[in-house]
């Protein structure tokens, strides 16, 4: 496992925290990771039931578990990504190498880093109907540009795909800048988005937190 | 990254030709040509292993099963 200091804000005071950026994530910290969350999203649920917030306002990562993942990382395609700050993981992200290939026109069947699943931890969600202001703020794209870093580290020229559930699909359009190409009903119908290596070159540019 | 270890890899010809094209078109070097086929076919292999089926679909959607060894 290799790592990066970093620095990402706490929302309560705007205060610029020390973490650590690790990848090479193991098994076991999937397992750790699954455990740590379980309870806090067990939480926001009782939270979001006595509040009767209507369902499809849910956080639509409510019901992910890390721990039924943690066997993808036997995989030489799968790598995982974490934040931890204070003692804890703040977001964690599991990519694949091979299982997909570009879909947009110009680099249509070339190789690109998959994100599978990116998630920040429960009390970093911000929920307004249950008065969460979430924990720390920009561990979206934090983990989203390691994603095109390892892309460029592959030599891939830092494309990057993803299918993006729907609550996310602004934040990969206009704060990563992915070109949206249509609902894929192979995934649930959920939008598939690709970073193209010109957008992935800006969004270098501009550094982690953007 | 992950340390890495040098190997020799002797090949035919026809396989160092096929090898170039891939990395041409696939717009890699030849190193990660390799890589990305370790990836797949350990994929591929695992999911097999587990019971899953491997199947290409052409422009009509009529499937045929390929068995992978």
């Amino acid at each position: 496992m290799s790592s990066e200091t970093i620095r990402i804000q706490r929302r309560s005071d705007g205060v610029d925290i020390e973490a650590t950026l690790l990848d090479g994530m193991a098994p076991q910290d999937f397992v750790v990771v699954g455990n740590e969350w379980a309870a806090e999203r067990s939480m926001v649920m009782q939270e979001l039931l006595k509040s009767a917030v209507p369902r499809n306002q849910w956080p639509q990562s409510l019901h992910w578990d890390w721990r039924r993942k943690a066997p993808e990382l036997t995989l030489l395609e799968a790598s995982g990504f974490g934040v931890i700050c204070e003692r804890q993981w703040q977001g964690v992200m599991l990519t694949k190498t091979a299982s997909y290939t570009a879909r947009l026109d110009l680099d249509k069947g070339k190789p690109l880093v998959y994100i599978d699943f990116l998630e920040v931890a429960p009390w970093n969600w911000i929920i307004p109907e249950i008065d969460r202001a979430g924990r720390f703020r920009a561990l979206g794209s934090v983990l989203f540009w390691r994603a095109v870093k390892q892309s460029e580290e592959e030599g891939f020229r830092g494309r990057v795909g993803l299918h993006a559930l729907p609550q996310a699909e602004p934040f990969y359009e206009k704060a990563c800048g992915m070109t949206s190409l249509g609902r894929d009903v192979a995934k649930q119908d959920l939008l598939y988005m690709e970073l193209s290596g010109q957008q992935a070159a800006k969004l270098l540019k501009k550094g982690k937190t953007q | 990254m992950a340390a890495k270890r040098t190997m020799t890899l002797n090949l035919t010809d026809a396989e160092m030709i096929a090898l170039e094209e891939l990395s041409e078109r696939k717009d890699l070097s030849k190193t990660a040509v390799l890589r990305q086929a370790l990836r797949l076919y350990q994929m591929v292999d695992a999911r097999i292993e587990r019971g899953d089926k491997l199947f290409f679909e052409d422009e009509s959607k009529a499937k045929a099963e390929v068995v992978v060894l």
